[in-house]
C-alpha cells in the first residue's frame, strides 16, 4: 500500500464537527475569544477585587496585555488567509486565560513571567503556523526527532547542564533560569512514532504470531519501541519523574506501551524506593505518620476539593494557598476549591473539547501520517489533563505532570501552543484538499 | 488503511472520554460526598484558620488553671500557652506545622465537636452551625508540676507522676523544652521550627513517654516479680562475691557489685543494696523465658494506651532472652533493655495498685462551653499482671530500699511517710555518664502518686535522682 493511497480522504465524511468550512474572516474563532476576553477580565477583576478590595492597575493592565496578544493571533492568521479550524485556539487561550488568573491568585510575583511567557507561547505558535511549509516533511527526518528527543530527555542526566528541583532531576539550566525539556521531547516523540507508525503500520500489524489474544509483531520492527521503552525506564530511575515516563512511553503506541508500562512501573516499584514511597503516599496519605510529611501536599489538596462544595469559596476567598507548590503542582485542587465542582466540570469539559476537535480534525485528515500526528497531539494532551487531575483527585498515584495550559511553567506553555499551531496546521491541509474557499 | 486508522482513533477517542467521565466522578466525590467530612478534619488548616475568628477551645490543668487559650489580637484569636514546662504534651496548634500532644490528640473536642456529642457535629456538618468550643481538662497539678519543674532544674532528663489508682498524669517533665508561642506566632515560627528541629537534643520530644533509656536497677522489680511468682523464696541467702560469673563459658565477661559486695543477699538485701549480682543469679535459677514473659506482661515493647504518642521500648534486640549472659544482665536492667519513664512509673504503679496496671492519660475529662461535663477521660485498668500478694511483698521491700540500714535510695525519704521506692545507675555508651534514675510511690501502705524521675548523664547516677523524687512526692502529699 503506498503513500497515494493512504492519502486519500475517509471513506465517509466525518458526521459530527462545529463548521466543517473555514470562512476567511474566521468568526466563529472571534466570537469565541470575545468569551475569553470576558473571562480574564473577570478572572482578574474577581481575584484582584478579593485580594485587594480595590482595583489596581495589574488587575486590568495583565488581561488587557493577554486580550491585545489573542487579538493579534486572531488577525495574523486571518492576514495569512488561514483556513484551520477556529475552535481549537480559543479553548487553548481560555485555558491560558485561566492560568494567568491562577498564578495572580497562588504566586503573584510569578505573575509577570508567566505573562512573559504567554508572549513567548503566542510568538512560538505563529511561528508554528509559519514554518515548516510543508507538514510532511516532518516525517522524512523522524530519526532526527528520535535522536533529538533521547538527547533532550537524558540531557537532565549530565552533570553542569542538568538541575534536581524537588527531587526531580528533569530540568536543563539555561542562562540564568532552567527550562524542562520533557516539554519538547513529547511534541518530537509524537512527530516520531507517528511517522514512524505510518512507515511499518501494516508490518507490526499484520502479524503471526500470537499470545492469547495479543498478535506480537515482528521482531526487529519492535526494536525501536523496545528501545524507547528502556529509555524511558531509565529515565523514570534516574530523573525521578514517574510523570514524565508515563507520557513518554504512552506517547502513541498506547496499548503496547501501557502494557509495557504496568510491566516496567512493577519492576520499579519493587526495586526503586521512591515509586513505592509515591504509591504508598496514594493509598494512605491520612495516616499519622503521613500526613505532615510525604503525604502533605495532597491531604491540603483534598482539604481544598472538599472546601469548593458545588460552587466553590469565590475566586480569591479559598485557603489553596496551604497547597505547597500550589501553582504548578495543584493548579486543579485549587480552582476546584474557589470555582467548585460546577468550576472544575467546565474546565475538564474544556480539556474534553480540545481533544475532541482534535480528533476530527486527526480523523479528517488526508494522510495516515497526519492523522497520526492529530490523534497523538490530542492524545498527549488530554492524558496530561487525565494524569494530572486524577493525581490531584487521588485517584491515580501523584505524578510531576502540570496541567496543560493553566499550571505555572514557561517550557510546558510554549510546547502545547506549538502543538495547537500544529494541530490548525493538520485541519488546514486537510481544508485545503477538499478545496474548501 | 485509513479505515482501521479512523477506527482506532474513535475508540481511542471514546475510551479517554471514558476516562474523563471517571475523574468527574473523582473529582466529585471530593468535592461534594466527602465534603462535609473533610470540611471538619481538625487537621485541616481551614479549622484552624478559622479559629481566627473564633476562639479554639482552652487546655486546663486539674484546677481549671489555663496551659493554652486563645486570646483576642489585632487581627483574629492567637493561641497562647503558659507553661513551657509542659510544651511536648499541650502541644501546639499551628497554621504551618499542624498539630502536636494534646492540641492534635483532642482535636475535635477543642473546636467544639467531641465525638461525645454528635449532635454538635451534626449541627456543624450539615448546618453549619458551629458550637462554641469547650475546654480540655487535664489531670496535670500545676503545684506538683511546679515541684517537678524545680526538681530537675534545668537538667537534661524527664519526670513522670501519676495517679496508681486512675492512671491520670500528675506532672509531667521533659528537659530541653520549647516555647509553643513562637512556634505559632507567624513571624517567628519558621526559625523557631527549624531551629527546634536541628536541635541535636530533641527538645520536640517527650522525654517523660517517649524517652527511651536503659532502666538499670529500677528494672530489678520485675525480675524479683518474675521470681516470686515462680515459687522463688525471697528469705533465700545467695552467696555474692564481686566479680561474678556463672561459669568458665563467660569468658573475660562478668557481673560486677556497686559495692565490690562478698557475703549472703536475701532478696531484701539485694534490693536495699541495690546488689547486681544476687538479681544476676535470681534471672539465671527462672531463667530468661520467665523473665521474658513478666517484662512483656509489665508492658516492655509494647507503647503504653496513653492519649498521647507513646514509646514501645524493648526487652533486648531481638525481643527474646537467648543468651545466658544477656540473661544475667538483663536481671538487673542492663543487656539491651530500653523503657520511657513512663513505662517505669506504670511498672511501680502496677506494684502500687495491688498488681494491677492502670492505663495512663494526660487529659480527664472534655467540658462544654458552659464548663458542662462533655465527657470523662477515665479509661479502665489494663488487668492484673502480678498478685496482690507479690505487690505486697514487693512494696515492703521496697520501703527497705528506701528507709533500711545502708539503703542506696535514702535520698527519697520523706517526713512521717513510708516511701516505697527504688534507685537505679543506668551505663549508657562507654565514656558516658550514666543516668541516674529513681521510681517510687508513696504513701506505701495506701499510694497515692508514683514518681519516675531520670536525670540524663548524671554522674552519681540513682544518688542524684533519689532526692528528686522525695520533692515531688512531698509536693503530692503535701508535706
Amino acid at each position: 500500500m503506498n503513500k497515494s493511497q493512504g492519502a486519500a480522504p475517509p471513506a465517509s465524511p466525518p458526521r459530527w464537527g462545529l463548521g466543517g468550512i473555514a470562512p476567511r474572516s474566521r468568526f466563529t474563532e472571534l466570537s469565541l475569544l470575545v468569551w475569553v476576553g470576558a473571562l480574564a477580565v473577570l478572572g482578574f477583576v474577581a481575584v484582584v477585587g478579593a485580594e485587594t478590595s480595590s482595583f489596581g492597575s495589574a488587575s486590568i493592565l495583565v488581561p488587557a496585555i493577554f486580550i491585545v496578544l489573542v487579538l493579534s493571533l486572531h488577525v495574523f492568521l486571518i492576514a495569512r488567509r488561514f483556513r484551520g479550524d477556529q475552535v481549537l485556539m480559543p479553548i487553548a487561550a481560555g485555558l491560558t486565560a485561566i492560568g494567568l488568573v491562577l498564578v495572580q491568585r497562588l504566586a503573584s510575583d510569578l505573575l509577570l513571567q508567566q505573562l512573559s511567557w504567554t508572549i513567548i507561547a503566542g510568538g512560538a505558535f505563529a511561528a508554528t503556523i509559519l514554518i515548516p511549509r510543508d507538514l510532511t516533511a516532518l516525517a522524512r527526518f523522524k530519526w532526527t526527532w528520535a535522536f533529538l528527543g533521547v538527547l533532550l530527555l537524558v540531557a537532565p542526566l549530565f552533570p553542569i547542564i542538568g538541575r534536581e528541583i524537588n527531587g526531580a532531576r528533569i530540568w536543563v539550566k539555561v542562562g540564568p533560569g532552567s527550562i524542562e525539556p520533557w516539554e519538547a521531547v513529547k511534541l518530537l516523540l509524537v512527530i516520531f512514532f507517528a511517522a514512524y507508525l505510518e512507515e511499518y503500520r501494516e508490518v507490526l500489524s499484520r502479524s503471526q504470531r500470537r499470545i492469547g489474544p495479543f498478535p506480537i509483531p515482528p521482531i526487529p520492527y519492535l526494536v525501536p519501541i523496545v528501545a524507547m521503552w528502556g529509555i524511558a525506564m531509565l529515565v523514570m530511575i534516574f530523573e525521578k519523574d514517574i510523570g514524565a515516563t508515563a507520557l513518554f512511553f504512552e506517547a502513541f503506541y498506547a496499548v503496547l506501551g501501557l502494557a509495557l508500562l504496568l510491566v516496567g512501573g512493577f519492576v520499579a516499584y519493587q526495586l526503586f524506593g521512591h515509586v513505592q514511597a509515591r504509591v504508598d503516599t496514594w493509598l494512605r496519605p491520612f495516616d499519622e505518620d503521613l500526613r505532615f510529611g510525604s503525604g502533605y501536599q495532597l491531604v491540603q489538596g483534598l482539604y481544598a476539593l472538599a472546601n469548593g462544595g458545588l460552587f466553590g469559596a469565590g475566586l480569591g476567598n479559598g485557603m489553596p494557598d496551604r497547597i505547597p507548590v500550589v501553582w504548578s503542582d495543584f493548579v486543579f485542587d485549587a480552582f476546584a476549591e474557589e470555582t467548585g465542582f460546577a468550576g472544575a466540570l467546565a474546565l475538564l469539559t474544556l480539556y474534553l473539547l480540545f481533544l475532541y476537535r482534535g480528533m476530527v480534525i486527526a480523523l479528517r485528515a488526508p494522510t495516515t501520517f497526519l492523522q497520526l500526528l492529530a490523534a497523538g497531539l490530542s492524545f498527549i494532551i488530554a492524558l496530561q489533563t487525565l494524569v494530572i487531575v486524577g493525581g490531584n483527585a487521588r485517584l491515580i498515584p501523584l505524578t510531576g505532570i502540570t496541567l496543560p495550559f493553566v499550571a505555572y511553567g514557561g517550557s510546558s506553555l510554549v510546547t502545547n501552543w506549538m502543538l495547537v499551531a500544529l494541530l490548525l496546521r493538520v485541519s488546514e491541509v486537510s481544508n485545503r484538499m477538499r478545496g474548501g474557499p | 488503511m485509513t479505515a482501521p486508522i479512523a477506527a482506532n482513533i474513535r475508540s481511542l477517542t471514546l475510551a479517554l472520554a471514558i476516562a474523563f467521565l471517571v475523574t468527574s466522578i473523582g473529582v466529585s466525590y471530593w468535592t461534594i460526598l466527602a465534603s462535609d467530612q473533610l470540611a471538619n478534619d481538625p487537621f485541616n488548616p481551614r479549622l484552624i484558620a478559622a479559629s481566627n475568628d473564633r476562639p479554639r477551645g482552652a487546655i486546663l490543668d486539674r484546677n481549671g488553671a489555663p496551659l493554652a487559650t486563645s486570646e483576642k489580637g489585632a487581627s483574629g484569636f492567637v493561641r497562647s500557652y503558659k507553661d513551657q514546662s509542659l510544651a511536648q504534651v499541650v502541644g501546639y496548634a499551628s497554621l504551618q506545622f499542624g498539630l502536636s500532644g494534646v492540641e492534635a490528640a483532642y482535636a475535635e473536642s477543642l473546636i467544639g465537636q467531641d465525638p461525645a456529642d454528635p449532635i454538635s457535629i451534626w449541627r456543624a456538618r450539615y448546618l453549619g452551625e458551629r458550637q462554641a468550643a469547650g475546654s480540655v481538662v487535664l489531670g496535670i497539678d500545676e503545684k506538683i508540676q511546679k515541684a517537678a519543674v524545680e526538681a530537675l532544674g534545668g537538667r537534661r532528663g524527664a519526670i513522670v507522676a501519676l495517679d496508681p489508682r486512675s492512671g491520670a498524669m500528675l506532672a509531667s517533665v521533659s528537659v530541653p523544652s520549647f516555647d509553643p508561642n513562637e512556634v505559632v506566632d507567624p513571624r517567628r515560627q519558621q526559625a523557631a521550627m527549624d531551629k527546634l528541629n536541628n536541635a541535636p537534643e530533641h527538645p520536640l520530644l517527650n522525654r517523660a513517654a517517649q524517652g527511651q533509656y536503659p532502666p538499670g536497677s529500677t528494672f530489678k522489680v520485675v525480675t524479683a516479680s518474675a521470681a516470686l511468682e515462680s515459687g522463688f523464696d525471697p528469705t533465700k541467702k545467695l552467696r555474692v562475691d564481686d566479680p561474678y560469673q556463672a561459669d568458665r563459658s563467660w569468658g573475660d565477661y562478668f557481673v560486677r557489685s556497686a559495692s565490690h559486695a562478698h557475703g549472703l543477699f536475701d532478696m531484701s538485701d539485694g534490693f536495699r543494696l541495690s546488689e547486681n549480682i544476687y538479681f544476676a543469679q535470681v534471672g539465671l535459677q527462672i531463667g530468661g523465658g520467665k523473665l521474658a514473659e513478666y517484662a512483656k506482661r509489665f508492658g516492655i515493647g509494647t507503647a503504653p494506651k496513653l492519649d498521647l504518642p507513646a514509646a514501645k521500648g524493648q526487652l533486648s534486640g531481638s525481643g527474646l532472652l537467648d543468651r545466658p549472659t544477656l540473661v544475667a544482665d538483663t536481671s538487673y536492667g542492663q543487656g539491651e533493655l530500653l523503657v520511657s519513664p513512663l513505662q517505669m512509673a506504670l511498672i511501680y504503679a502496677t506494684i502500687a495498685n495491688g498488681g494491677v496496671m492502670p492505663t495512663p492519660h494526660y487529659a480527664t475529662g472534655v467540658r462544654d462551653a458552659e464548663g458542662h461535663v462533655v465527657r470523662q477521660v477515665a479509661p479502665g485498668a489494663q488487668g492484673q499482671v502480678i498478685s496482690a500478694n507479690t505487690a505486697k511483698t514487693l512494696t515492703t521491700m521496697l520501703v527497705g530500699a528506701v528507709a533500711g540500714p545502708g539503703a542506696f535510695a535514702f535520698g527519697a525519704k520523706v517526713p512521717g511517710v513510708d516511701v516505697a521506692g527504688k534507685t537505679g545507675t543506668a551505663e549508657t555508651r562507654p565514656g558516658e555518664a550514666p543516668h541516674g534514675w529513681f521510681v517510687g510511690f508513696a504513701p506505701a501502705e495506701a499510694p497515692t502518686v508514683v514518681v519516675a524521675v531520670i536525670v540524663e548523664n548524671a554522674p552519681e547516677g540513682g544518688v542524684t535522682a533519689a532526692p528528686l523524687g522525695a520533692q515531688v512526692m512531698r509536693a503530692a502529699l503535701g508535706k
